[in-house]
């Protein structure tokens, strides 16, 4: 075999892992450019009270931040485990678990909350300037932050099955046991 | 008192700059200001893919994400960030995928060249194989041995049998 075959075979080679590779990749996933950078600060009104929240004020927490919205149907499927997470971790004094009300009129976000529970804290983010500072492309989208603020986990689509169970076990409780850096 | 057309002339633009002084948004100057951030919005809306829709920039969406984007790039372009700085920012957020065009680096480089090496080498191959096949095809009738008295004469036999 000359020298030419073997560069032609290695280019139908490569072509062919590139082709595999593709195949079995998600097409409509888009890969997170943000995991291992701070996360990017934002000012925003909370969703009830109007009171004025800073991410600035959770330095040193690890920080759960959901988007969500009362249109979105898979939202639905998420909220109970938003709420166990909340339970679970709630108390602790370095957790904070945040919504961001994407996209939505207040009301109809209230009215989410009241059907489907609610036990922390929400702000609301009408015009989305937050959610594409986030880089999120569609609700529900959760980032988990560690306690020097930086993006450590994203999660796209509800958190349910094996990726609440991940979220837990693997990222929040390491996070806040300092097992996890 | 009688204006010359000239003095007439000054005058009436000192009473139009005048008139025009309390509502800035008159002026001319400021109309061609705000076509300028909306060309620029445009023409950096159309480099950015909607990252919820099939092929299409964030100009041309209907979609919500694309329309909040649009105004993201017009909040930025109005406050004076370059072309580069508002692509930059988008592609610290969403990565590569944001760009309708690839950039022309690492192994990018491999989407841009590929077609192009790909061409090359297929030309290439098919230039060898055709010479090999001219240098097998056997020569022209001249290097063919010579025709002998009695083969020659048995051809014209065959010939003229065949005539009328």
């Amino acid at each position: 075999m000359r020298g030419w075959h073997f560069i032609l075979l290695g280019g139908i080679l490569g072509l062919l892992v590139l082709f595999y590779e593709g195949l079995w990749g998600d097409p409509k996933a888009i890969p997170t450019v943000l995991i291992g950078t701070p996360a990017p600060g934002f000012s925003a009104t909370e969703l009830g009270t109007g009171r004025t929240i800073s991410l600035s004020e959770f330095q040193g927490k690890v920080v759960v931040l959901n988007f969500w919205a009362s249109w979105c149907q898979e939202c639905r499927l998420e909220q109970q485990n938003l709420l166990e997470i909340q339970n679970e971790f709630g108390n602790n004094p370095n957790f904070l678990l945040l919504g961001v009300d994407y996209h939505d009129r207040d009301p109809d976000a209230k009215r989410y909350l009241d059907v489907f529970g609610s036990n922390f804290h929400h702000i609301v983010d009408p015009s989305g300037v937050i959610a594409i500072d986030y880089g999120v492309y569609g609700v529900p989208e959760t980032f988990v932050f560690d306690q020097k603020g930086i993006i450590r986990h994203k999660v796209v689509g509800p958190i349910a099955g094996s990726n609440y169970k991940q979220l837990v076990e693997q990222v929040i409780r390491p996070l806040l046991e300092g097992q996890r850096s | 008192m009688r204006l010359t057309p000239g003095r007439r002339l000054g005058l009436a633009g000192s009473l139009l700059l005048l008139f025009l002084g309390p509502f800035p948004g008159l002026v001319p100057a400021a109309t061609v200001d705000e076509g300028m951030v909306d060309i620029r919005t445009r023409e950096i809306a159309k480099t950015l893919r909607c990252t919820v829709c099939q092929t299409e920039s964030v100009w041309e969406s209907g979609a919500d994400l694309a329309r909040q984007m649009r105004e993201v790039i017009r909040e930025r372009v109005a406050k004076g960030d370059t072309d580069a700085e508002i692509r930059a920012y988008f592609l610290s957020r969403y990565g590569d995928y944001i760009l309708l065009e690839p950039r022309r680096s690492g192994m990018n480089w491999l989407l841009w060249a590929g077609p192009f090496l790909l061409l090359l080498l297929g030309g290439l191959g098919l230039l060898r194989t055709l010479r090999r096949w001219v240098a097998q095809t056997p020569g022209p009738a001249a290097d063919a041995p010579p025709l002998d008295e009695s083969s020659r004469q048995r051809i014209e036999r065959e010939l003229r049998s065949l005539g009328p």
